[in-house]
């Protein structure tokens, strides 16, 4: 892995930074023909409309008013809410920090389950246990999150009292109690990314599975257990850290519905009760970290697809 | 086409996401007519009735009959997302199929434009879209439509290229056919079929993405009975009547999988193989 | 003394939505301890799928006839288990296959991939494995085998990587070692030079090997005996040293008046010295400059190069050599410098080739099945030459009558037709416009001997009826000086010699021409 390939990525997720920037900035302030009176209310008193442009600088042009944000993002200052007249920075990046936990578990489980399921749905390929787990899979892909999540809620903590039904316990409080809150969250985001993920997983071990260099392999005399451990298992991961780094685009969607489902204050909930309450600062400050955040972890997983293939020439 | 559609029920997706698909068209024409009771007809004596003789699938909170809140609910949910998708495809098949045409600098700047949108994940870009321009179900519908722009952008875009790397382009250009001619007559016909099936996946997506904005109010307002929002006004009541959530999930995913299968119908059916 | 492999009576049908195929019927065949038998067929003819069932390797629709037997040794292959293949597999019997490239797996090293079989079926420990590994590299003439262990396979050229793949056959000492066209995949010159390797390896080892391919003339050569198979029926057998010279039966005729003979001309008129086409310092380019990458080196360097009115110019090479290149850049494909003249009118880059240009040259390419558009009909394919350059729509029954394709296959599109009709379509499409000149960019190389043949046949007849000039590119040393009148022989994007066909034959020749007759030897008989 070359210098120059490492900088041209650098490049590309800073670029990718600048153009969210502008797309979060652009839709959430440029956009309506009067922020304020989105922001207030068709109600609202001239006095009230004046403060508010006053105070978010919409009377500038349109190019300041976004050069004055982003050197403020720059700096680390993400405004100031209006609703609790706090800086936004902090609250979420708290914030942050839990669905960072709630989305890093359900990757950590989905890993542990998908990859199985779908190489042994490969290897059983045509035979019942493929079919059920195809179907599971189409389910799994077809329920969107806030179903999944009420589903679960029903069956689990209300009709079976298993588990509590919302709430978050933070680990450093109360280790016991914060996995007991957080089972049913990551098992519903989960959930969906393991229906994603093990299909993928199943259709590139199956091109796997019925590649020249496999059955060369198979008939050099190995057993299947090396063929598969040595020889199918490396070629079908590789092609699955890709389809993870997309997933955690979905990941981020279903955490906005999960959180607000289970009411666990991480930066999905802040930013349906920014948006609720029309606090702009907050709209704005929390899509740009959750995109953000997205952006940096598709990098992350190119460098890592990249140090593992090396079939790919960095020239 | 007549051929299309013969292909296509050959294979179980195809014949199972059809007989689906004309289920939803049917209740999204003729559920008004079809449901038993009107959907806002209330009904306190009966309210959180289970399932039964009198209510199919049970009545909800205020008594109205879910049964019919689901027939009516169709309409609200499905045109509207099949509609943001469409127009959202057209509008980035567009934009892919010209930047693989254009190649070069015009081709690099408009995909990692493209992708640098698509890091904004959909339903925070259609949360950023409504919280802007306010709830309701066209401005989510709208919302979606921008959303699908850029995926299929991508995807149109990838097959373009696949396909003008394919020896009948390279043909076409030796013979001297003008750029036009490429493009619609012999690109096009090609890049439109996985196309085609993609975004008939993606609306799979659009329902799901549709009713989750409404779940969380920004999409159909009350009292319309979009699936979604049946969910969200029936979660202070799960414990009473669960069934009242269940009802409405299930259409949601009836209709996710129908498209779904459909769209791998469509792959076998729009691909011809050696018939010989 | 009992064979190492005897195939007694096999049948084998494969189950497919359209029915069931028999694939393979009433197979015998034999093959003794130092023996080499060769098996040749065409495609479709099951000959691969003889290799599989011997393997024991079959696709899950294959279904073997209850009669039959395979055996190796005294071991019956179809009654093994799953169990005693895995045992037999790589210890008694072996496979060398046909893409090297895909033969290996792309994220092991090259090391690893050969220690394996050495561990696992003859017990050796890592170390001791590596050591062996880096003989048998060695003894399959690879140089710095060390270096090559430890690199991964998309660093080895295929040459290097066909040489891994009998070394590793090769290293167990097998019984029953099978060839599966070992040297289609790779360039003229490394298969010859595989082929010495394989002579010199049988010689020591003395193993059993069945040699499977296509090319008769090229097994007769290598086999002690040879095996004709026909549509899955072995339809005759007999030494290789004869076969080519006296065959028996009416098929193997045919494949053997179908082999390209270079003293067998085709063409018997002479030139006259009017150029149609002349391009001079021709330079093509394939990458722009992008940000930090260094400036590509160009596919061609700046060459000449000319074809006269009529006649047949042959572009031989190996791949990389830049001969699809000039195709590309005289038809407007690619980027290139330098100047075309054309009936003289100068053309000075791509952007220039007006329609009077591109009526005169016309192209036909190596894949039919990606040179027509799978969405338009024949009917469609041959307008569109008609409506461009102001012919009558009218005579397209009369184009495909003279490309001998029947008049209703009009009405059909590409996945109706064979390989070799579509090629057929594409060669009746180029003709449509009467043109100068015809680029036929190696269209024989994916096809049949047999076809081949009556591609080359049909584009002799267009020619005589029409008199097209052609460029024609191959890597078939033999088949280009059956047809050509003049030979430009190109390496590294440079034309290394361009001369008349007496020329090349009286020897006064650059080396690396020399190089490629020696390595495309005229078959005999």
């Amino acid at each position: 892995m070359s210098i120059a390939w490492l900088l041209r990525r650098l490049l590309t997720v800073l670029y990718t930074l600048l153009v969210v920037s502008i797309v979060v900035f652009g839709l959430t302030q440029l956009l309506p023909a009067d922020a304020a009176v989105t922001l207030l209310g068709e109600n609202a008193t001239p006095e009230a409309l004046a403060a508010v442009r006053l105070r978010l600088g919409l009377n500038d042009p349109a190019w300041l008013q976004y050069w004055h944000w982003l050197s403020g993002l720059l700096r680390g200052d993400f405004g100031t809410s209006m609703r609790t007249e706090q800086p936004v920075g902090p609250t979420m990046f708290i914030a942050l920090g839990r669905s960072l936990l709630l989305g890093g578990l359900s990757i950590a489980v989905m890993l542990v389950v998908a990859i199985p399921l779908g190489m042994l749905a490969a290897l059983r390929r045509g035979k019942a246990a493929d079919v059920a787990s195809s179907l599971i899979s189409y389910l799994g892909v077809s329920l969107p999150e806030f179903v999944t999540a009420t589903l679960l809620l029903i069956v689990v903590a209300d009709q079976f009292q298993l588990l509590p039904a919302t709430g978050y316990v933070a680990p450093s409080e109360n280790l016991a109690d914060s996995i007991r809150h957080l089972i049913l969250p990551v098992a519903t985001v989960s959930l969906i990314l393991v229906a994603h993920v093990s299909r993928m997983v199943r259709s590139e071990t199956i091109d796997v599975l019925n590649s020249d260099y496999i059955r060369a392999a198979r008939l050099k005399g190995l057993p299947p257990r090396t063929v598969l451990m040595r020889h199918v298992l490396r070629n079908a991961l590789l092609p699955t850290i890709t389809i993870v780094a997309l997933d955690v685009g979905y990941l981020l969607g279903g955490i906005i519905v999960v959180e607000e489902i289970f009411a666990i204050p991480g930066i999905g909930r802040q930013l349906i009760v920014a948006i609720t309450t029309r606090d702009l600062p907050s709209i704005q400050a929390g899509a740009m970290i959750m995109a953000g955040t997205y952006a940096i972890a598709n990098t992350l997983a190119d460098i890592a697809y990249a140090t593992i293939d090396k079939r790919i020439r960095y020239d | 086409m007549t051929d299309t559609l013969r292909r296509l029920m050959r294979t179980p997706q195809g014949v199972l996401g059809s007989a689906l698909l004309v289920g939803l068209v049917l209740a999204c024409l003729l559920g008004g007519v079809a449901a038993p009771y009107q959907p806002e007809a209330m009904d306190f004596a009966g309210r959180f009735a289970a399932p039964g003789i009198k209510h199919w699938f049970g009545a909800d909170q205020l008594g109205r009959d879910v049964l019919s809140r689901l027939l009516i609910g169709a309409r609200s949910t499905i045109p509207l997302a099949v509609a943001a998708t469409f127009s959202g495809a057209a509008v980035g098949a567009c934009i892919g199929t010209l930047s693989a045409y254009l190649g070069g600098w015009w081709d690099e700047a408009i995909t990692r434009t493209i992708d640098a949108v698509m890091a904004v994940p959909h339903l925070l870009l259609a949360l950023i879209l409504v919280s802007t321009l306010g709830k309701g179900s066209l401005n989510a519908a709208f919302a979606i439509a921008i959303s699908v722009v850029p995926s299929m952008a991508r995807v149109t875009r990838s097959v373009a290229l696949a396909v003008r790397q394919q020896e009948y382009v390279k043909a076409a250009i030796a013979r001297g056919e003008s750029g036009s001619w490429i493009v619609l007559r012999e690109m096009l016909p090609n890049v439109a079929a996985p196309v085609i099936i993609e975004a008939t996946i993606r609306v799979a997506f659009a329902v799901m993405l549709f009713a989750t904005l409404s779940f969380l109010g920004l999409g159909a307002q009350p009292p319309a009975s979009e699936w979604g929002l049946m969910v969200s006004e029936a979660r202070r009541f799960m414990h009473q009547a669960p069934w009242v959530i269940v009802a409405p999930s299930l259409a949601i995913a009836t209709t996710a999988i129908c498209f779904n299968l459909l769209g791998d119908g469509l792959r076998d059916a729009l691909n011809p193989r050696d018939e010989r | 003394m009992s064979p190492v492999l005897d195939i007694r009576d096999y049948a084998l049908d494969y189950v497919t939505r359209g029915g069931t195929q028999r694939v393979l019927r009433a197979i015998d065949l034999a093959i003794s301890a130092g023996e080499v038998v060769g098996l040749v067929g065409e495609s479709g003819s099951g000959k691969t799928s003889l290799a599989w069932a011997i393997m024991r390797a079959l696709p899950a629709n294959a279904r073997e006839a209850p009669v039959g037997r395979i055996r190796l040794g005294d071991t019956d292959l179809r009654a093994a288990s799953a169990k005693a293949l895995e045992t037999i597999r790589g210890r008694r019997m072996s496979m060398v296959f046909q893409d090297p490239s895909t033969a290996l797996n792309p994220t092991l090293t090259i090391g690893r991939q050969v220690t394996e079989v050495l561990v696992r079926d003859r017990g050796l420990s890592e170390r001791e494995a590596w050591r062996e590994a880096i003989q048998a590299l060695e003894h399959v003439d690879l140089r710095h085998p060390e270096a090559l262990m430890r690199r991964y396979p998309h660093q080895a050229s295929g040459g290097e990587k066909q040489r891994i793949g009998i070394a590793t056959a090769f290293a167990c000492r097998p019984e029953l070692i099978i060839f599966d066209e070992p040297t289609t995949a790779l360039d003229v010159i490394t298969g010859a030079r595989i082929l010495e390797l394989f002579g010199r390896l049988r010689r020591e080892t003395g193993v059993a090997a069945l040699y499977i391919s296509h090319d008769l003339a090229l097994v007769s050569r290598v086999a002690d005996r040879v095996a004709i198979l026909e549509k899955g029926a072995i339809v005759e057998e007999a030494p290789g040293a004869t076969i080519f010279r006296h065959p028996m039966h009416d098929y193997t005729r045919r494949l053997v008046a179908a082999v390209p003979r270079p003293e067998r001309r085709l063409v018997s008129d002479h030139i006259a010295d009017d150029p149609l086409l002349s391009a001079t310092d021709i330079a093509v380019r394939y990458q722009r400059k992008r940000l930090f990458r260094p400036v590509p080196r160009p596919a061609t360097a700046d060459i000449a190069i000319d074809v006269r009115r009529g006649e047949i110019l042959g572009v031989v090479g190996e791949s990389g050599s830049g001969k699809s290149s000039i195709a590309r850049a005289l038809t407007g494909l690619a980027d290139y410098t330098g100047s075309i003249v054309l009936a003289g009118r100068r053309i000075g880059s791509a952007g220039g080739m007006d329609r009077a240009y591109r009526r005169a040259v016309q192209i036909v390419f190596q894949h039919p099945d990606s040179s027509l558009n799978p969405r338009h009909t024949v009917a469609d394919m041959l307008a569109r030459p008609l409506r461009l350059y102001g012919g009558d729509v009218s005579t397209i029954p009369a184009l495909l009558e003279e490309v001998r394709l029947p008049a209703d296959y009009a009405k059909r599109y590409p996945h109706q037709l064979s390989g070799g009709e579509k090629q057929r379509v594409a060669i009746a499409r180029a003709f449509a416009a009467r043109p100068d000149l015809i680029i036929c960019d190696e269209i024989t190389a994916p096809l049949d001997v047999s076809v081949q043949a009556s591609v080359v046949e049909l584009l002799l007849r267009l020619r005589a009826a029409n008199g097209t000039a052609y460029l024609f590119i191959t890597h078939d040393l033999n088949l280009v000086q059956q047809v050509a009148h003049r030979i430009a022989v190109m390496r590294n994007g440079e034309i290394v010699d361009l001369l008349g066909i007496e020329d090349l034959r009286s020897g006064k020749v650059h080396s690396y021409t020399r190089e490629l007759i020696a390595a495309s030897p005229a078959p005999v008989g």
